[in-house]
């Protein structure tokens, strides 16, 4: 059954939204500083949606667990961080630079990662990620070590509002991308090595080459995000890289549902949400986030392992 | 040995002295053999369960920092009261893993990895902030007993009593561990349901108290590797994430569920990172996942396990 073909009323509640998501902005911003402060926050939920569908190719399509994504959100980070703060790079050629540079780094480890399966290769994804880690930790001059880089240049015409519709751009025309090629050929192929790998050798699917391409394409799109992630915040720090930043990108597919295309993003949204709602209601709560964290998880493998999309098509299509 | 060797060229002449490197040999050894205890209780559990326990570093740090709330409710110092620890954390932690198993973990058995992962690092999530919650970020630690606090000679060194103690209760757990699996009933009942846990329970053996009896092994171990922890060294939140990653390098260097391996991975563990420390402290930190990337890549099984498929 092929969930992500969306039906017409799919349809017209996602260009609604979209439209919405266009006007949103405008409305914040006669809110003062607030609306500046969401303005943020949704920019950061756009990013951070972005990097989780990103996460979910290899994730729920591929089935394949990476405890190292963030490595490549890394990567992108500071490609544009260094190559804005240090080399006087604009804005547009930083953000082609950064997805490139992940996708390279990808390519490396993606290269030693795809001979291995299951919980092999979640480990060896982990150590990858954590000796980039680090590298950005130790190499000081270059990268500013835990100091992280700071001041990274703005340019003028971005102010909050702006730089959330870029985002927002962005991210529908990558979603767009990711959903062709998942829906193409080479993503049912992807699929099926995930259903059955057996299979797929059987019917002529070079497996590992597609892992490797797949573990690319995703390596790209969340270098993307990192880069703009960093553009957004104005500073690269260690944190980006950390694995557990790579858990809550595995966090908001499983809450949103990795079987799904849309799922990894509503899931990371909300998780963001909470996060941010939780913070406002008393700033002394943010310290048991983890916990919350913890029995929302904890629920959702137990009663919801599909996601939230998965809970709303069981209730309302009886199919 | 070669390692050793390598390592002692590096350091300069005048600090490089015989009783330097036979501190840091023995504090190696002996931060191993702890982790051994740790790590070979996750490789049980994994053995049987199928299941990695993300967990199981914070399951080892709530052993540890109950061990420092009882010691400070007992005269401290006395042989007495650290064997009560001895004797009253690991089960209180087995306990903790018994309420643990029978709501949550039950249910995940034969599903997919990512779920059962998943689901332990809640878990982890979980019990780490209440660790925070209760214990607080102070650094704590355990005082030695009087009887083991001070040093012994050995051929003319000085070597701390405690680490000498650890490297004697060490290989004994895994004698012991060792006996329980292959020569008594409970372990052959153990060692059938990781081979073949559908005959067993055609033979009317209840397979999953076979399990829960595992988990809570797998948990008394990481109680136990607490315990010993608590007045090896200083103990704090991030022993526990910690404990865990060095605990997955152990048994990707020795294999999965091998116990024999567990040690010798633990070893090389312990040894590496108290030898790495002094000159590059920040190295010690990555050397567990330099060691784990190199092994999964030449030799993904494990120097003693077998190839899965």
């Amino acid at each position: 059954m092929d969930k992500s073909r969306p039906e017409n009323k799919n349809w017209i509640v996602g260009i609604g939204f979209i439209v919405a998501l266009f006007i949103l902005p405008f409305i914040l911003a006669k809110m003062g500083r607030t609306g500046e402060f969401w303005i943020w926050v949704t920019t950061e939920m756009i990013i951070m949606a972005l990097f989780a569908t990103s996460l979910n190719l290899i994730l729920g399509f591929g089935g394949m667990v990476s405890f190292g994504h963030a490595a490549f959100f890394g990567v992108g980070a500071y490609t544009v961080a260094l190559l804005m703060k240090k080399a006087g790079v604009p804005l547009g050629l930083s953000l082609m630079a950064a997805p490139c540079m992940a996708a390279i780094a990808a390519a490396i480890i993606g290269w030693f990662c795809v001979r291995l399966i299951g919980l092999y290769f979640a480990i060896l994804t982990l150590a990858f990620g954590q000796l980039l880690y680090m590298i950005a930790f130790q190499w000081y001059t270059f990268t500013g070590g835990d100091d992280g880089i700071h001041g990274i240049p703005k340019p003028e015409f971005l102010g909050p509002a702006n730089y959330y519709l870029f985002c927002l751009v962005i991210f529908l025309v990558c979603f767009l991308i990711m959903r062709m090629v998942m829906n193409s050929s080479f993503g049912l192929s992807i699929r099926i090595t995930r259903e059955n790998t057996e299979r797929a050798k059987f019917i002529g699917i070079n497996v590992r080459r597609y892992q490797l391409i797949n573990f690319i394409i995703a390596g790209f799109f969340a270098g993307l995000a990192g880069g703009l992630f960093t553009e957004l915040n104005r500073f690269a720090q260690t944190e980006f890289l950390h694995w557990s930043r790579s858990g809550d990108a595995i966090f908001a597919c499983l809450v949103g549902g990795m079987y799904s295309f849309i799922g990894p993003a509503i899931g990371s949204s909300i998780l963001i949400f909470l996060h941010i709602i939780i913070q406002q209601i008393h700033q002394s709560l943010v310290e048991t986030w983890a916990i919350f964290l913890g029995f929302i998880l904890l629920a959702v493998v137990l009663f919801a392992p599909e996601g939230l999309v998965g809970l709303y098509e069981k209730l309302f299509k009886k199919s | 040995m070669i390692i050793l060797s390598f390592l002692t060229h590096s350091f300069p002449e005048n600090v490089m002295t015989i009783q330097f490197f036979f501190f840091m040999l023995i504090n190696g050894l002996s931060q191993g053999m702890v982790l051994f205890i740790v790590a070979s209780g996750l490789s049980l559990v994994f053995g049987v369960l199928r299941v990695i326990n993300f967990a199981h570093g914070s399951l080892y740090m709530v052993g540890a920092f109950l061990a420092f709330s009882l010691s400070t409710l007992f005269s401290g110092g006395s042989l007495f009261s650290f064997l009560m620890l001895m004797v009253l954390v690991p089960p209180a932690i087995a306990i903790l893993g018994l309420g643990l198993e029978i709501p949550l973990f039950r249910r995940i058995y034969g599903k997919e990895h990512l779920l059962q992962l998943l689901l332990t690092y809640a878990l982890l999530l979980i019990l780490d902030d209440a660790c925070r919650l209760i214990w607080g970020g102070d650094i704590r630690n355990v005082a030695r007993p009087d009887l083991l606090a001070g040093s012994i000679d050995f051929f003319g060194q000085y070597l701390p009593t405690y680490n000498v103690f650890i490297l004697v209760v060490g290989p004994l757990i895994g004698v012991g561990l060792w006996f329980l699996l292959h020569r008594t009933r409970a372990g052959n009942l153990i060692r059938a349901a990781v081979s073949y846990p559908e005959m067993v329970g055609a033979l009317g053996v209840n397979v999953s108290r076979v399990m829960t009896g595992t988990f809570m092994l797998g948990c008394w171990l990481a109680g136990l590797g607490g315990v010993f922890m608590s007045a090896l060294a200083n103990i704090d939140l991030s022993v526990g994430m910690e404990k865990i990653i060095e605990c997955f390098a152990v048994v990707v260097i020795g294999g999965l569920g091998s116990i024999g391996g567990a040690l010798l991975g633990s070893l090389i563990i312990g040894v590496g990172i108290s030898f790495i420390q002094l000159p590059f402290s920040r190295l010690a930190i990555v050397f567990p996942y330099i060691v784990m990337a190199l092994i999964l890549i030449i030799r993904p099984w494990g120097l003693f396990g077998k190839p899965e498929r």
